[in-house]
């Protein structure tokens, strides 16, 4: 039975690295611009899809050759995503970015569709039974899933704490236009930070859809998670988002124990209600911005 | 010149209702003749005309010829609805054959039942078109019967204690409920019963829970997409049972997904015999019409579906729709058509026999 309780946990534990994964570019860009990128989850789908399309005909790469030009295509996505439309209305209106960036996932989301349909898709990949660890199952992807997510956490934590750019992009977080006064370089900080929540969208992206499968609706899915476990770190906490989204990942886990596996979303649906009720600043969320 | 115009519109009206012209005897067909079904479309069209002209060639109905007006649905609920439409209010048909896929249909099913139109099935299987109302009839069976069969499968293999999941939405509960009533009565126990959403791509938690109890066969009442998903997790998860399954996951699609770990899985589908003297009949007339062609999925459906409503409109006392109605209640009891006995019950299903599939060496074959 204890083994039951183990296998539970490492599955959370596994949900919620690719959870933070998502999450932490919508706190990014949230802790810098002030304001939640609905279109964050196509991030995820395109990466999934396009690491997809080059590893089947008529490209056929293997799949850790195909990572790169998809990442490059993402980050790509995500450049755009700002130099087109959030960068013109940066001085307009909250809710005009918010509406905008819910029109830009729907196009992104129906682009999928259009190239690839709406159907299933799967990577071809040999199929083995987990390996076992002390009476735990877990595949070979999620192994890999975990270690990606605890490999770009320390990069990000390095970047954002050793180097002068990092520095720029915490100060930038804490006051866009005092930052501006003192000269920090505004273009720099911007690209760095949808560099960055592309690159991290577009991997977790690529390693669900190694575990699982693709489908046009993955990124959507994650970013209902991806929110909770924002709202959870406190909106624009770097590590908070990471935390958030473990917490979710286990918790949602565990509850299945408990209530019927196909209710599990009720978790972090139920707990987006309650901090918005009662903590609406997130655990760790102190004063905001990338820290 | 406006009386010109108006004469004009009304010369078309008359002749666009012309369909109801002396000697010929008009039933509607919404059938998915472009679109994504259009390949099974046709294919269901041959085998109507095909029962038409063995009618027409015996005589007809009370002497007249019977047509089948056919109506292009593009394959999608909005183009049957238009179709449906002007069925029913242009050409004022008393009896209608649906469009394939149940969604398609049941979005026609309430027009229909609303205009007192007589509506017959014979692709759609969605347990919810049983509620569709009283002008609504199929010669396919419905899905909830399914839940028999597999009860059956379940028994027949020996398993007492199973395990029980199912898609949750109106089709799988209901499918569950149907098995549950079956499977318990017989003396079968269920150990744990757990509802899987559709269209998730991991369902690691439920397997996990499935795996909890030590099952020796877990009933799985799902999609192609939803069973493949399960089937692979499983097997990555190392729950190594006996799957136990239904007809909507008998496809060539499942093998693909779900690779090797659909090796051994057990279903049921509705089947009917090869080996009647109607379906001899049928095959015989097929090839001789349609010389070199395979019989279509589902023609046999379609088949029996025109030569019952042919029997009932030579029985009816009249035209209209009430009289062809009850016509047609009375046609099916005990009528056998190539697809078995199409006797309706009192919500316009049919009975059916199943036969087993399984899954080896990568193919669907019969299981014995």
């Amino acid at each position: 039975m204890t083994g039951y309780y183990a296998q539970l946990l490492v599955n959370g534990i596994i949900a919620g690295s690719i959870y933070a994964m998502f999450a932490v570019g919508l706190a990014m860009v949230y802790g810098v611009f002030k304001f939640i990128n609905f279109s964050h989850g196509e991030l995820i789908t395109w990466g999934a899809y396009l690491t997809w399309m080059f590893s089947s005909p008529p490209f056929s790469l293997p799949v850790y050759i195909s990572v790169v030009p998809a990442l490059l295509i993402t980050v790509g996505i995500g450049l755009a995503q700002d130099r087109f439309v959030y960068r013109s209305l940066r001085q307009s209106n909250p809710i005009a970015i918010l509406i905008a960036s819910i029109g830009l996932s729907y196009m992104l989301r129906n682009g999928i569709r259009l190239c690839w349909g709406s159907d299933l898709q799967t990577f071809d990949l040999p199929l083995s039974t987990g390996i076992l660890l002390g009476g735990i199952y877990i595949t070979k992807i999620q192994i890999l899933m975990v270690l990606s997510a605890l490999l770009f956490f320390s990069i990000l934590y390095f970047l954002l704490t050793r180097t002068l750019l990092g520095k720029s992009l915490r100060a930038v977080s804490d006051n866009i236009e005092l930052s501006a006064i003192m000269g920090i370089n505004m273009k720099k900080v911007t690209w760095t930070i949808w560099v960055l929540a592309s690159v991290f969208a577009g991997t977790g992206g690529i390693l669900l859809a190694l575990d699982t499968s693709l489908d046009p609706m993955m990124g959507m899915n994650s970013l209902i998670k991806a929110f909770a476990a924002v709202l959870l770190g406190g909106a624009g906490n770097v590590w908070g988002a990471l935390i958030g989204g473990l917490f979710i990942g286990i918790a949602e886990n565990i509850s299945v124990a408990f209530i019927s596996p196909d209710y599990k979303d009720f978790i972090s649906y139920g707990l987006i209600f309650l901090l918005l009720l009662f903590k609406p600043r997130g655990f760790f969320g102190i004063a905001g911005g990338v820290r | 010149m406006k009386k010109f115009i108006f004469s004009s519109i009304a010369l078309l009206f008359l002749i666009s209702t012309g369909s109801g012209m002396a000697g010929d005897i008009s039933v509607g067909s919404v059938t998915p003749l472009t679109g994504k079904l259009a390949v099974y479309g046709e294919g269901f069209q041959q085998a109507m005309l095909l029962a038409a002209d063995e009618i027409n060639a015996a005589g007809g109905i009370k002497g007249n010829n019977l047509k089948i007006v056919f109506e292009d649905n593009n394959s999608t609920s909005k183009g049957s609805v238009s179709a449906i439409r002007k069925l029913i209010t242009i050409d004022k048909l008393p009896l209608i054959f649906g469009p394939a896929s149940s969604s398609n249909f049941l979005a026609v099913c309430p027009i229909a039942q609303d205009n007192k139109t007589i509506l017959l099935a014979a692709e759609s299987a969605a347990a919810a078109i049983t509620k569709c109302g009283s002008y609504v009839f199929r010669v396919f069976p419905s899905d909830l019967l399914q839940g028999v069969g597999v009860a059956e499968l379940t028994n027949s293999l020996g398993y007492k204690e199973v395990v029980l999941t199912y898609v949750n939405n109106d089709w799988g509960v209901g499918l569950a409920e149907v098995f549950k009533a079956e499977f318990t009565a017989s003396g079968g126990k269920i150990i744990d019963e757990l509802p899987h959403a559709e269209g998730k791509t991991d369902y690691r938690s439920e397997i996990l829970r499935m795996k909890r109890h030590n099952p020796k066969a877990i009933v799985n009442l799902t999609y192609i997409k939803e069973g493949a998903t399960i089937l692979k997790q499983a097997y990555e998860t190392g729950l190594n049972v006996q799957w136990l399954m239904g007809s909507a996951s008998k496809s060539p699609k499942l093998i693909d997904l779900a690779g090797k770990a659909s090796e051994g899985v057990i279903g049921t589908y509705p089947t009917f015999s090869q080996e009647t003297p109607q379906y001899k009949t049928f095959k015989a007339a097929w090839d001789k019409k349609y010389p070199g062609k395979k019989t279509p999925v589902f023609g046999e459906y379609n088949y029996d579906m025109v030569k019952l409503t042919a029997l009932a409109l030579e029985s009816a006392a009249s035209e209209s729709s009430d009289d062809i109605r009850d016509a047609l209640i009375k046609a099916s009891q005990g009528y056998i058509g190539t697809t078995g006995d199409k006797s309706f019950d009192e919500s316009g299903d049919v009975n059916a026999s199943y036969g087993q599939w399984t899954i080896k060496d990568g193919s669907i074959t019969d299981y014995k």
